[in-house]
């Protein structure tokens, strides 16, 4: 079955990762003696799913923790608490959170991540080829340079460059080429997820186009799963099959694509999606609701629901519990008990 | 040259609105390493009074270059304006004296820019670079008038706690903070012109919302007053803006109002763009359509048309021929050779 009809049944295919009450806090280190100071609880208690062949796009304002939950996954930083269950290509079903250096190394092959800035993220003094058989080198040491080559090659031709443009350099590509090339290299070790960070905000507006279908057509070819992560709310209702929201650290919404953007329950999804300006003239936002203040530092975040400070149904309850995720329609979870009652 | 306004009569097609702001072939080119780097070559347009006008197009087209020079803010060397006139209210920017410009742009043009940094000195609290604007501007104001009034304003680019945040340094301030710091004392210049360059993309949707609203909100407190905005999104064009210039390749290759451009985009690039937009009435996870190939570089731009290389539509005259900006519609204007001139008398040039 191809990954293009994915969408209706998403829910239907097998679980490739679980995310359980992911906690992932960063020390802050303060005083003539770098004593710990504080925490930033970045990812406090965040639980989802994603299937395999599906994309789940993660939205939510800057700093909610999005980068963060990715690089988790990724093992670029450890959790603090909670796990990530991974289902490997063998059908083994493995804890990443306790894996140590050597244990995850085999897995790293299997999860690999296009970075968000097409600029910095390539290292200027490789070729682009060297670029993209990095990962390769690492996994697969025994590689025959022949075969390495070859599969460069063929990398490169997929995502829509020559395999000649193997030897030059970063510099004399564009911002969408570049961005191709972190695709290719994501791509090398034929990994089974791929966080992809901001992939195309960097990008100039006649490129975005060209390297978001391009990433739909490798998930069709290749049964690829995305964590896709952006700030711009039109791509990601675009690609995903089901979207999740994040505020401060926490997960308030989480649900089908189509359910989430026409249904949105959640007062921050309200007026998250309320404040996307609409590509058209004639339809001007009569239902645009305007938050006031800005989120709360994560150095100090409020007791019990996290987006109370700011919420317009806020209740004094509120400030007692962390609200839970509750199932509103198939599919479809909501973490806020005022709006549920 | 004739004089503006009545030139501004013709092109507005009988209108007699007032033109606030015309810029007139503006060049302004950069020198790098021996070449000559065309950043803004030729431009054209003009904004109303009252009105919002927008500035979209690619990364590296002319559009900070474009509001710099107008702001006369180019660094020189290497830098220059090489040509052109920039009428404000009447008189040439170009022509002033430098202390008649810095005149100019603490009382009747003011400027948001794209890195906030650039206008923020980081050795000075906000506080006291906002009062500096409020005294400035309204003069005779006592120390504790200024000082609400500073409040005020931060308040109302929803910072809160703002009397204590007064006392911030910029560098105490995260980036969407330090961007309505800029906004909160480009407005309380209450300024003719507002020039704001991508003033929201730091910014997350819900406050970009907030800082758009206040824009128009003060806009139309203070009655006349105009906003040029400069921005890659072409969403926050469709819902701001009264007329909007496309720009590619140091060019202006499409001016129109903000409807009948979204409704039947006339240069190819434009159409290029709005189809390549995913849209909540399109089909969800179609292809979205794209235009291929890249920007030229603006050390090697083609003799013809700048966008042929990429166009659809491209013939062989388009490689050698540049088009003129022609008014191919009422009030509507086009810089390519295949847009069929319709219901205009004559398909006269839009500017000399
Ligand atoms: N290395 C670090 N040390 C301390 N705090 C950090 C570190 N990295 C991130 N943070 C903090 O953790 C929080 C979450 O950051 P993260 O980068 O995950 O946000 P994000 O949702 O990706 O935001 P954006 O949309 O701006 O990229 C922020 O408050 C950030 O300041
Ligand atoms: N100080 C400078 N020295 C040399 N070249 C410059 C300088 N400033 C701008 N340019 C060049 O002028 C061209 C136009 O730049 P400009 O900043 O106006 O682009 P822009 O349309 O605002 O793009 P963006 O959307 O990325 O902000 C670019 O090619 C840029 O490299
Ligand atoms: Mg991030
Ligand atoms: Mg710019």
């Amino acid at each position: 079955m191809s990954a293009a009809n994915v969408e209706n049944d998403a829910s239907a295919g097998d679980v490739l990762l679980e995310a359980e009450n992911l906690k992932i806090h960063y020390p802050i280190h303060g005083g003539v003696f770098l004593k710990r100071i504080g925490e930033v609880k970045a990812v406090d208690g965040v639980s989802f799913t994603i299937n395999a062949g599906e994309t789940l796009g993660l939205v939510g304002e800057s700093g909610c923790g999005k980068t963060t939950v990715g690089k988790g996954i990724m093992r670029l930083i450890e959790a603090t608490d909670g796990h990530i269950w991974f289902t490997r290509r063998t059908g083994e079903r493995v804890d990443l959170v306790p894996l140590g250096r050597k244990a995850m190394r085999p897995i790293r092959s299997e999860i690999q991540m296009i970075y968000q800035d097409p600029y910095s993220s390539l290292n200027p003094r490789w070729s682009v080829g060297d670029i993209v058989a990095e990962p390769l080198t690492v996994h697969f040491p025994d590689m025959k340079r022949k075969e390495r080559d070859e599969k460069v090659a063929w990398l490169l031709e997929k995502v829509g460059l020559t395999g000649e443009q193997a030897h030059r350099y970063p510099h004399e590509f564009s911002g969408g080429q570049r961005q191709r090339v972190g695709i290719a290299r994501a791509l090398s070790t034929n990994p089974r997820l791929v966080i992809s960070d901001e992939p195309v905000s960097a990008l100039d507006v006649s490129i975005q186009a060209q390297v978001v279908n391009l990433m739909q057509e490798l998930q069709e070819e290749f049964g690829l799963t995305y964590l896709f992560i952006a700030h711009d709310l039109s791509i990601v209702e675009h690609i995903s099959h089901r979207i999740a929201v994040m505020y401060l650290g926490n997960m308030v919404e989480i649900g089908p694509a189509r359910d989430l953007y026409d249904n949105p329950v959640h007062p921050y999804t309200r007026a998250l999606l309320s404040a996307v300006p609409l590509p058209d003239p004639s339809l001007k936002r009569p239902d645009r609701i305007v938050l006031q203040g800005e989120p709360p530092s994560p150095l100090a975040k409020p007791s019990g629901c996290p987006f109370r400070t700011r919420c317009p149904l806020a209740e004094a309850a509120c400030a007692e519990e962390i609200p839970v995720l509750t199932e509103v329609a198939p599919g479809h979870h909501v973490a806020c008990p005022v709006v549920l009652r | 040259m004739s004089d503006v306004s009545e030139t501004g009569a013709a092109q507005a097609g009988g209108t007699d609105r007032k033109k606030l702001l015309e810029v007139k072939n503006l060049r302004t080119y950069f020198d790098v390493e021996g070449k000559t780097a065309k950043a803004v070559d030729g431009v054209s347009f003009h904004v109303f009074a009252n009105e919002v006008f927008g500035i979209v197009g690619e990364s590296g087209s002319g559009k900070s270059v474009t509001s710099l020079s107008i702001m006369r803010l180019i660094p020189d060397p290497p830098g220059r304006i090489e040509g052109g006139e920039i009428w404000f209210n009447g008189t040439n920017l170009l022509d002033m004296s430098y202390a008649e410009m810095r005149k100019i742009r603490g009382n009747e043009i003011s400027m948001i820019f794209q890195e906030p940094m650039t206008a923020l000195n980081p050795v000075f609290t906000i506080g006291f670079q906002l009062k500096e604007a409020i005294r400035h501007h309204r003069k005779g104001l006592t120390k504790a008038e200024v000082t609400d009034r500073a409040e005020e304003m931060l308040t109302l680019v929803g910072i809160p706690d703002a009397r204590r945040r007064l006392k911030n340094y910029p560098h105490e301030f995260s980036g969407g903070m330090r961007q309505r710091a800029m906004i909160a004392m480009a407005l309380a210049l209450e300024p003719r012109l507002l020039i704001a360059d991508e003033p929201t993309t730091a910014l997350d949707v819900t406050i970009q919302a907030q800082i758009l609203e206040l824009m128009l909100s003060v806009r139309e407190k203070t009655g006349d007053a105009s906003i040029l905005l400069i921005t890659h999104d072409l969403a926050v064009v469709a819902e701001t803006c009264d007329r909007v210039a496309v720009m590619y390749g140091g060019k202006v290759q499409e001016i129109s109002d903000v409807k009948r451009l979204f409704a039947e985009p006339l240069h190819p690039y434009t159409q290029g763009l709005l189809t390549s937009l995913p849209r909540p009435d399109k089909e969800r996870r179609k292809r979205l359509q794209t235009i291929p190939g890249i920007v030229p570089s603006i050390m090697n731009m083609p003799p013809g048309c700048k966008f042929a290389e990429r166009c659809p539509l491209r013939e062989s005259r388009c490689d050698t021929i540049e088009p003129e900006l022609v008014e191919v519609r009422p009030d509507r204007f086009a810089r390519c050779h295949l847009v069929e001139p319709e219901g205009v008398a004559d398909a006269q040039e839009a500017q000399a």
